[in-house]
């Protein structure tokens, strides 16, 4: 078996070369304070985001944009591949599941909508992609379907046939998709997972941390979702969560589920493992909303410390690769947010607390 | 130039009714790095209040920056202010130019607008397109490729009245409908829509009177030209799409003049208020304080006298002195303008202290000898002085591409000392055209040097190397003496690493070392002469940690283990020493190892060249030159630059200085 310094050290390098390209928060401010969509992503025209401003300006078209910046995510999960051990290209490969997973989730949504909701033609359309991203799914299909038949069986030899038979009942008379794509990611994590299981120790722990928090932030949000919108008991949305969270055990996702005061439930984890977050938790929230939000960007910040961590630590490890998939896809994540928010006009203090 | 310019601190009160003339004149000069006043920690001082500025700073800057997007967007990066500019100023009008802005971004995002739905219309289109190229129309005599075909075609004929209408509602959907001709009051039309959109297009059709017809045989040739037909369209509309992209730009373009005054009338404003950010002012003065270069005080004091007609009190603060405020003295590079590729790489690393020396004008000459020995080829550096020359020509005329012109000057500079090297050891495109001048490089690498230098194998070439890198680490450590000395850091002058006592250690080493060759590795020098050369200074680093202890003693009282603490300290630092500076001279070897690759591909590639003959030989050699140009000029660059930080600068250069950078027109 190759030695981590042989397994990583080049892609350790290729990376930090990388991240050091990554906008920083000074231009994320430039963003936020310009006048206007043109004004932001004239911002960008001279980093590596120039793409957008050339779109923009030759179609006006922000999401065919957005379209392009997925296309290069995608691209640049493939690009990484050809640099690792083969033992992590497996591993790279299950994180892909992610883009596949949502670009199938949003044909499936346009289906949805034009023949169980009977909604018009849905512009969303056009900003699907098109080319397969793992499996060589027929997107077009999915998308003129007429029963969800047709959707499962052109998704026959894929993981997500299964699912689909599973849940077209249950959302059909449900009215909702919320089913069937909590189940879609319930796949992608047990799968990432079982691609890290066989990863080194080292590299192991490393990815079961930082997945763990991902799925906590993941659990945060259909809690929020299940609860206020939904109405959901307890014992329903616990069956719902995913399993190997890093910091929300189930217990204290009860606790926060029926608590009122949410920052005492939160100091106790907080404390320990991450002092510096203790400040957040001082903003009083009365709401069970705002604080389930609260948790939410406490989780992101558990994120970033998680990452700064794995920077200034051990080089020579897979914590490195997933880093940089973190911080490149929260810097897009951020662009996303405000050029949407500039195209709708928001105001500056509102798109600085978006981000 | 080997030091930093000397600078001094002014300190100035005027009157409140000249404080806009001095604040133009000191513009205008933009020789003066203020300082917050609010930092002087006195509390006359802290009563003091703001200058007030009619417009707020933020307000200004904002519609500046606004203005300079827009002006990007046409290419056009606005030129600092001149004079003249400052002299023409005049007051801003916040709300008249955002008006203006306003304006023009509305007027931008109609055309946006239309651009968006000019998209959706080709986003459709392209839609239809891919059906058509998957599947085939579809038609009865055109077989479709696969049973999988979206597509819904048919013919029919609405009354003329309606066209306007239907192809208007057809919009909104991916569809084609292809105007076959008329026939009366009749409009007969070919329709390709989507299958999953016929609910809302048979609504569509009926609203307009349709009738299904079987398309007439004159015109079955249609079909074909479907594809076209779609292709056409995109074609116009993407054709629009450029028109409305260039109606965006000729809509700034019109107002070019107009946002550019208002722009540098703007510019000059936000300069002149983030000068008087620093004022204080009480009810009748205003006071400033700031750094500027010694050389400039009697003129700028003589243009403070004139701007408030002698009316102010000018006080002048060496660094140093205790009336100055904020000890940390910005430092300004003083070389000449030819230096600025060097200076470059010096601040890339980071900016001197003040008062310690600027290695600058050491850089170069250490920079270009690595390099030339690294990359020692008349032929090759000539090619890297034109590449040069071109860059710099290119990046000339682009100021914000300014670090690209300094690389090409380094480049040019790069290319010269190669062809000096070149010259000195014979490499012409890796051929000895002419004899050597010093010795013959590539000769020594094959093993059949020519000439009677007496430089005559590899070892031979390792040891020049060696004594180079000596040679720069005696130079480092002499540049730290002087700066100690400088900022009067007596004792670690002595105990310092790179101190008396750490080079004393280094020369010890260096003289045992070469004893022990001149002995073949048998024999060291006497005990006595060890002791004298490498023991004494190494037991009084000792004193290094106690002394330490003395002089900032703490409340907590001696402790016995210290001594254990001490002798610690004291291992590790010899050790340091003596790891370091070994590896520190052993480091300049890979001046020799890079030449000798370099060398030794050219040799490769001559022996390549060698089995083939005519324009195969020609072409082997072209790309064998062009690869090392590239791999190698790139290697022995980066080296050079690592040799010079790791090995030279950490010598004596911190780094921690903080740059000049005074208000001026022509400020970032």
């Amino acid at each position: 078996m190759a030695g981590a310094l042989k397994k990583y050290a080049f892609i350790n390098a290729k990376l930090r070369g990388r991240i050091s390209k990554i906008l920083s928060d000074e231009v994320f401010d430039r963003l936020a304070k310009a006048s206007s969509l043109d004004s932001a992503l004239d911002i960008l025209r001279d980093t590596n985001f120039a793409q957008l401003q050339e779109i923009y300006s030759s179609t006006g078209d922000l999401k065919k944009g957005e379209l392009e910046l997925l296309k290069k995510e995608i691209e640049l999960y493939v690009d990484i591949k050809q640099y690792v051990y083969k033992g992590s290209i497996e591993f790279i490969n299950a994180l892909l599941y992610q883009f596949e997973i949502e670009n199938l989730k949003n044909a499936i949504r346009v289906f949805f909508n034009r023949k169980i909701r009977n909604r018009s033609s849905d512009p969303n359309i056009h900003y699907i992609l098109y080319e397969p991203v793992i499996h060589k799914i027929p997107i077009d299909i999915i998308i003129n379907a007429n029963h969800f038949d047709e959707v499962a069986g052109v998704c026959i030899g894929t993981p997500y046939e299964p699912i689909i038979k599973k849940y077209s009942e249950t959302v059909v008379s449900q009215g909702s998709l919320f089913r069937m794509e909590a189940a879609f990611d319930h796949f992608y994590y047990s799968n990432l997972i079982a691609a890290a299981a066989k990863l080194d120790k080292k590299d192991r722990d490393i990815v079961y941390r930082l997945t763990g928090v991902e799925i906590d932030l993941q659990n945060i949000d259909w809690l929020i979702r299940l609860k206020n919108f939904y109405n959901m008991p307890l014992d329903a949305v616990l069956a719902m969560l995913i399993p190997g969270g890093f910091t929300l055990s189930q217990a204290v996702i009860s606790e926060l589920y029926k608590a009122q005061n949410v920052s005492g439930i939160l100091q106790n984890f907080v404390k320990g493992k991450y002092p510096g977050l203790t400040a957040l938790l001082s903003s009083q929230t009365a709401d069970s909303q705002s604080r389930l939000l609260l948790i939410d960007r406490i989780l992101e910040e558990i994120m970033k410390q998680e990452v700064h961590r794995i920077l200034a630590g051990e080089p020579f490890t897979i914590g490195i690769i997933l880093a940089y998939f973190i911080l490149k896809r929260n810097e897009l994540k951020k662009i996303r947010t405000i050029l949407n928010a500039k195209k709708y006009n928001l105001q500056q203090q509102r798109i600085e607390s978006m981000i | 130039m080997m030091f930093t310019t000397e600078m001094i601190q002014l300190f100035a009160v005027v009157l409140g009714r000249d404080a806009e003339r001095v604040s133009e004149m000191l513009l205008s000069e933009g020789v003066v790095q203020f300082l917050n006043i609010a930092e002087i920690d006195n509390e006359e001082m802290a009563n003091l209040s703001s200058v007030q500025s009619q417009v707020s700073l933020v307000d200004i800057s904002g519609l500046r920056e606004r203005i300079e997007g827009l002006l990007h967007t046409i290419g056009i990066i606005p030129k600092a202010p001149k004079e003249t500019d400052l002299n023409a100023r005049a007051p801003v009008a916040v709300e008249k130019e955002k008006k203006l802005l306003d304006k023009i971004d509305g007027e931008r995002e109609s055309i946006r607008e239309r651009q968006r739905s000019i998209q959706q219309e080709i986003l459709k289109l392209e839609d239809i397109r891919r059906q058509v190229d998957l599947y085939g129309l579809g038609l009865s005599d055109v077989p479709l490729k696969t049973k999988h075909s979206f597509l819904q075609i048919q013919t029919g004929r609405i009354p003329l009245s309606n066209t306007v209408k239907f192809e208007e509602n057809l919009r909104a959907l991916p569809s084609l409908g292809i105007s076959l001709g008329q026939e009366d009051d009749l409009a007969h039309y070919l329709l390709i829509s989507m299958k999953r959109d016929s609910e809302q297009i048979n609504k569509i059709l009926s609203q307009s009177g349709w009738t299904n017809i079987e398309l007439p045989n004159e015109l079955k040739s249609v079909k074909e030209d479907v594809f076209k037909e779609i292709t056409a369209k995109l074609g116009a509309l993407t054709e629009e799409q450029k028109k409305l992209e260039r109606r965006v730009s000729d809509l700034i373009r019109n107002q070019e003049k107009q946002l550019t005054d208002i722009w540098v009338n703007l510019r000059v404003t936000e300069l002149l208020y983030k000068i008087q950010t620093n004022f204080k002012t009480s009810s009748r003065t205003v006071i400033f304080t700031g750094w500027l270069p010694l050389s400039k005080k009697d003129a700028l004091s003589e243009k403070i006298q004139s701007a408030c007609g002698d009316r102010c009190y000018l006080e002048w603060h060496n660094p140093g002195g205790q009336e100055i405020v904020d000890d940390e003295v910005p430092v300004q590079f003083n070389n000449p303008k030819v230096l600025a590729p060097f200076e470059m790489l010096v601040s890339n690393f980071g900016i001197p202290q003040y008062k310690t020396i600027d290695p600058t004008p050491f850089v170069m000459p250490l920079y270009l000898a690595m390099f030339g020995l690294m990359f020692a080829d008349a032929g090759q550096g000539l090619v890297l002085v034109i590449a040069g020359i071109l860059g710099m020509k290119h990046f000339k005329t682009i100021p914000e591409k300014k670090g690209y012109f300094k690389l090409s000057w380094l480049i040019i500079w790069c290319g010269v000392s190669s062809i000096v090297f070149g010259i000195l050891f014979g490499s012409y495109f890796g051929k000895a055209i002419f004899e050597a001048v010093w010795f013959d490089f590539h000769g020594i690498v094959s093993g059949h040097p020519e000439g009677n230098s007496a430089v005559k194998d590899i070892l031979d070439i390792l040891a020049i190397t060696l004594y180079f890198g000596i040679a720069v680490i005696f130079v480092g450590l002499l540049f730290n003496w002087i700066n100690l000395i400088r900022t009067r850091r007596w004792m670690d002058l002595f105990f310092d690493k790179g101190g008396v006592f750490g080079a004393w250690i280094y020369t010890g080493g260096i003289y045992i070392a070469s004893y022990m060759v001149d002995n073949n590795y048998k024999e060291l020098p006497s005990g006595f002469i060890v002791f004298m050369l490498a023991g004494l200074p190494a037991l009084l680093l000792f004193l290094k940690e106690p002394y330490h202890y003395l002089h900032h003693k703490t409340e907590k009282g001696f402790n016995p283990l210290m001594i254990l603490n001490f002798l610690m300290q004291w291992l590790v630092e010899l050790l340091e020493i003596f790891t370091g500076y070994l590896a520190n001279t052993l480091s300049f070897m890979r001046v020799a190892g890079i030449g000798i690759a370099h060398a030794s591909l050219m040799i490769s590639f001559y022996t390549i060249a060698g089995m083939t003959s005519g324009i195969y030989s020609v072409i082997i050699l072209v790309l064998g030159n062009i690869l090392v140009i590239c791999l190698e000029g790139l290697s022995a660059g980066v080296q050079a630059l690592r040799l010079s930080y790791y090995e030279f600068f950490t010598k004596f250069f911190h780094g921690t200085g903080k740059l000049y950078t005074p208000i001026s027109l022509n400020s970032d």
